[in-house]
């Protein structure tokens, strides 16, 4: 879900993280207004976005521009015998057909392992796989014509089962398994005197952007090609589609529009590539607008998940083992699916002390749409699993679930499964605590009878009489930055000309607000009021995805680094006149005043007419792959949170309420509360949906309601009141502003929180996300 | 393919054609008909015209007239789809979620078609619903009449989320005092809405009409169950006579069929 819309209507309900206001209380106290770090800055194109002005790639225009349109395959799993495009290519008005004959670079791609293919060319593995697609000069000529490319397929037996695809015959030459890791760490044979078990389902989410898919390819004189895409990883695609194309990257230009909501990759290849290759082959601008239905067919889900469990506690309720097998749906191609079993398997016990873990995680092949980065994959399906164990284990022992969690959380210095210390800050106990504390929202006996919205809706079934309310818990982890060795670099430059500093750095502005952080950063570190952002490309040098709180950390750091050699060179001439150092000397209001007050000068007459620029690049410390038995320091830093749900279920029918959830975060440091608020209630409430109504499902591999009205992301009504009860800050020395990635963390935790209130509430096990009504109902 | 297709609301319509699923020739929008709009009084019956939409039928004055009708109405979508879509279209999309068609189908609703030449006919809504007629080429919905019962009518949906969503079961219930009897339908379930006739008469002679209209408390619960298993009844048994299990999912359909139903006739009755 890309749902901030639906999120940013909870605002009013949200109380204000306390001790914050609008004025920065800056340490520094360079800046008087709401400017610098910590300050609630806006976002530059708020406005124009609110207003519907702001242009996304599907409002783009070139002059003669073609329309393309992809067909895509209506089967799941087929052979191609044979493909005619001669009845498309004669149609009036058709300018180009391509199919995989036509690429002239690589015919594969993908995010980690090459194994896609640009245009099914044998064989077609999922639903909605790319086979040709068309140019022409009208949006319903280019879809008539790819209509009617005639494809013969012999459509063969899905394998749409993941335990099945152990067995199975392969489905791609590499094989059904993509990755395996046997995580062994302890002692095998250590037992406890309780033990509960459990499986659980997990299903598959749809990051679905409200925005769709939308790009336009523009050729160059120079035989290059400039894609104008909503990319989140521009170098990314920029080097996929060079290779695709046969091009040198210096070749492939790919320019960023604006991104009309990211919780995952966006912009998918398989229209993407094809785009590029239309306005090749035609000469001509081609654009591509993708329907709903194509948008739902053609990007990455969320990997639909079986996960079995075994804890092992002592009398206390102490945990002694955790053995769990984890399977992940990769769909038919890896994409990151082997970045998604890591965080899995790494955080398959959650949060709490665990000195033995048997943690055996598959990511398999099947003839499912793919599975790929969406926010908190892998983290997400576990933190379900092991607070539903939590909740097991603490009505079998009779004690309070939160107390039991209370008794088993970890801290800074304990151990990971992986064998990797929690060196970062892990306030774990003090969110619980926090949580536990917060004061609960009034009952419906002692609210109005017509304010109390019912489960179901204002107009729906509900009856007060068989309405029963539940608390449950949740407390979950992410990892920060890519993991296991992934180079997580990121460059910045920062101009100053004329009072007026320009960031350029190719981190994407996804929503999450990393144009207005670094227009904060400037602000701070140069005291100049006037910061601008610069529009994306990859002529600037390559700054990675945006994804576990990238840009904050890596591309964050860049600019100040880049912000602070701009301020060194501006100060050093001055420095040396005064015979003291830069340090002593501070920039604010436009002055520059040395720290006892007696020199004095404007920013104006030191820069003299000059320009300043400096690039500076940012790189984390290294982190090492799982090796076999999945040990290994593999992540730079973790993010913790703490929920506690508080829902209405409608006992009879099974409809769920979230009424509301009340959130404490480990943030490390708030740098803009505005939009650290935002981004919070927006996890929280993409969590609601994976909890309650989002699953996309595929019976037999084939994608069925691919639309809004069918997939029920989560409303205005559906948001529950969203209480940010804590900000924990305390920061991580490591990350450039100690602050932490806040996106990811409310999304993987407020499922399994939900599940456990719903669990409180009826007594039901509740082992499958989304909760069907089913398993809410009480009977007897 | 006809050569033109009528479009009032388009909630429907415009999304199919966007889907790419239709490509009418040509549209005839019925928006500008004025007469079609607004309803009438007629000899004990409301003559609702086909272009209402949901948003009008869901206000206070209307639901004052036809509570049932105006709940479905206010239940049926988003404001956005409320104010355009219509009565009309609802009736000729005949969905099995269709919200305000379990109220039509409990309230014996009848069918004005305008044909061309001027010609008029009328049908019971049932009848179309069913597939037992159909609109010819040529032919409008124009009025839907309605008998005004002055009595309580209840309508209820269950769905999936808080917000807006498709019926899963909805449930029509209205008391009809002058013929001492109860009409009930039930939606979604079905590709059309479901009348459990005996299950209506069975209640219907329990009721005390004259006095405070009130039923003993299980029979409630009773009338649920009955309804229930009308709509969906038990599975064969077996070959060796052993009695067969519902799946899961329809069990669970059944269950809320019979909550919403006994909920509904409890709130008619209160």
């Amino acid at each position: 879900m890309s749902n901030e819309g639906a999120a940013t209507a909870t605002t009013a309900t949200t109380t204000p993280p306390p001790g914050r206001s609008e004025s920065p209380p800056d340490s520094a106290g360079r800046l008087s207004g709401p400017h610098g770090l910590g300050a609630s800055l806006r976002s530059e194109d708020a406005r124009a976005k609110t207003e519907g002005t702001f242009p996304y790639a599907a409002d783009l225009w070139a002059e003669g521009l073609l329309w393309a349109a992809v067909l895509r395959s209506p089967h799941p799993h087929a052979r191609i015998v044979s493909i005619d495009t001669a009845q498309a290519r004669a149609m009036p008005g058709v300018r180009a057909v391509i199919t995989h004959e036509d690429v002239p670079g690589t015919t594969t791609y993908g995010r980690g392992t090459a194994d896609r293919p640009v245009f099914a060319a044998e064989v077609v593995r999922h639903h909605g796989e790319p086979i040709a697609a068309v140019a022409a000069d009208h949006p319903d000529t280019a879809r008539m014509a790819a209509a009617a490319v005639i494809v013969d397929y012999e459509v063969l037996d899905p394998i749409t089962d993941p335990e099945q695809a152990f067995e199975a015959e392969p489905l791609h030459p590499d094989g059904n398994l993509i990755r395996h890791i046997p995580l062994r760490h302890g002692d095998a044979d250590a037992v406890g005197e309780t033990v509960v078990e459990g499986l659980y389902r997990i299903g598959r989410q749809d990051p679905a952007p409200i925005g769709a898919e939308a790009g336009l390819a523009v050729p160059r004189p120079d035989g290059g090609v400039e894609l104008y895409v909503a990319s989140t990883d521009p170098h990314a695609d920029r080097d996929r589609a060079a290779a695709c194309y046969a091009l040198g990257a210096e070749h492939v230009k790919v320019v960023v529009t604006g991104v009309p909501g990211a919780t995952a990759d966006r912009e998918d290849p398989g229209f993407q590539l094809p785009l590029g290759l239309l306005a090749l082959k035609t000469g001509c601008p081609v654009k591509l607008t993708a329907t709903r239905e194509e948008s739902f067919l053609g990007h990455a889900h969320r990997h639909p998940t079986l996960l079995r469990y075994r804890h092992h506690a002592d009398a206390e309720g102490r945990l002694v083992k955790v053995e769990a097998q984890i399977l992940l749906d990769a769909g038919a191609y890896a994409d990151t699916s082997s970045d998604a079993l890591a965080a899995a398997v790494s955080f398959a016990c959650g949060p709490y002390v665990v000195p033995n873990a048997f943690i055996e995680g598959w990511a398999v092949r099947t003839n499912n749409p793919p599975s790929g980065h969406v926010r908190g994959e892998g983290a997400m399906q576990v933190c379900a699993a092991y607070e539903a164990q939590m909740d097991k284990l603490a009505r079998k022992l009779g004690v309070d679930p939160a107390e039991l969690r209370m008794r088993n959380v970890m801290a800074t210095g304990d151990l990971l499964p992986t064998g990797q210390t929690v060196t970062c800050p892990a306030p774990v106990a003090e969110l619980l605590t926090a949580v536990r504390e917060a004061p609960l929202p009034p009952l419906p006996k002692d609210s109005p009878e017509d304010e109390w919205l019912l489960p179901g809706g204002p107009e729906g079934a509900g009856e007060p009489g068989a309405v029963r309310r539940g608390v449950g818990y949740g407390l979950g982890m992410v990892h920060m930055l890519g993991a296991e060795g992934a180079d997580e670099v990121s460059t910045a430059t920062v101009k100053v000309q004329d009072g007026v500093a320009t960031v350029i750095c190719a981190a994407v502005e996804t929503g999450q607000g990393f144009a207005t952080l670094a227009r904060q950063i400037v602000q701070e570190t140069l005291g100049l009021e006037e910061v601008h952002v610069a529009p994306v490309d990859t002529d600037q040098p390559p700054a990675g995805p945006g994804c576990r709180g990238r840009h904050t950390w890596v591309s964050g750091g860049a600019v100040e680094r880049a912000a602070k050699m701009v301020r060194t060179q501006l100060l050093q001439p001055l420095a040396h006149k005064f015979g003291m150092s830069t340090e002593l000397l501070q920039i604010a209001d436009g002055k520059i005043t040395s720290y006892d007050g007696v020199l004095s000068t404007t920013v104006e007459e030191a820069m003299d007419g000059k320009e300043l620029w400096a690039t500076a690049q940012c790189r984390p410390h290294p982190t090492e792959p799982l090796d076999e038995a999945g040990q290994g320091d593999a992540f730079v830093g973790l993010a913790f949170c703490a929920i506690r749900a508080v829902v209405d279920v409608d006992v009879e029918i099974g409809s769920v309420r979230v009424v509301e959830l009340a959130v404490a975060q480990d943030v490390g440091r708030v740098l803009n509360p505005g939009r650290l608020a935002a981004r919070i209630e927006a996890g929280v409430t993409q969590g609601v949906g994976a909890a309650l109504t989002e699953n996309l499902r595929t019976p037999r591999g084939l994608v069925r309601h691919p639309d809004l009205t069918g997939y029920a992301l989560p409303t205005a009504l559906d948001a529950p009141a969203i209480r940010i009860v804590k900000l924990v800050e305390e920061r991580d020395v490591v990350a450039p502003f100690g602050a932490k990635a806040a996106s990811a963390v409310p999304v993987v935790t407020s499922p399994a929180a939900v599940a456990s209130a719903v669990r409180a509430a009826t007594g039901r096990p509740v082992n499958r996300l989304p909760i069907r009504p089913q398993a809410a109902v009480v009977t007897g | 393919m006809p050569a033109a297709v009528p479009v009032a609301g388009g909630t429907d319509l415009m999304a199919a054609v966007n889907a790419g699923l239709l490509r009418p020739a040509a549209l005839v929008g019925l928006g500008r008909i004025s007469e079609i709009r607004g309803w009438q009084y007629l000899d004990g019956h409301a003559l609702l015209g086909a272009g209402l939409t949901h948003a009008r039928i869901g206000r206070p004055d209307f639901a004052a007239l036809i509570p049932a009708l105006a709940a479905a109405a206010r239940a049926a979508g988003p404001p956005q789809i409320r104010n355009a879509g219509t009565l009309g279209g609802n009736i000729a999309t005949s969905a099995p979620t269709g919200d305000t068609l379990p109220v039509l189908a409990a309230l014996e609703a009848t069918l004005i078609i305008a044909g061309p030449d001027g010609a008029r006919r009328e049908m019971p809504v049932s009848h179309l619903l069913a597939g037992m007629d159909m609109l010819r080429g040529g032919e409008l919905i124009g009025y839907v009449r309605v008998p005004l019962l002055h009595a309580p009518q209840v309508f209820l949906k269950a769905t999936g989320r808080t917000g807006p969503g498709r019926a899963l079961v909805s449930v029509a219930l209205v008391l009809d005092p002058a013929r001492r009897g109860v009409r009930c339908a039930v939606g979604a379930v079905a590709p059309m809405p479901l009348r459990p006739l005996e299950a209506e008469q069975w209640i219907a002679s329990l009721i005390d009409w004259d006095g405070g209209r009130t039923v003993v408390p299980e029979a409630l619960a009773a009338f649920g169950e009955y309804v229930a298993a009308a709509c969906i009844p038990d599975p064969a048994p077996a070959e060796d006579g052993s009695p067969q299990q519902l799946p899961p999912g329809v069990l669970h359909l059944r269950r809320t069929v019979a909550a919403l139903a006994r909920r509904a006739l409890g709130r008619a009755l209160s």
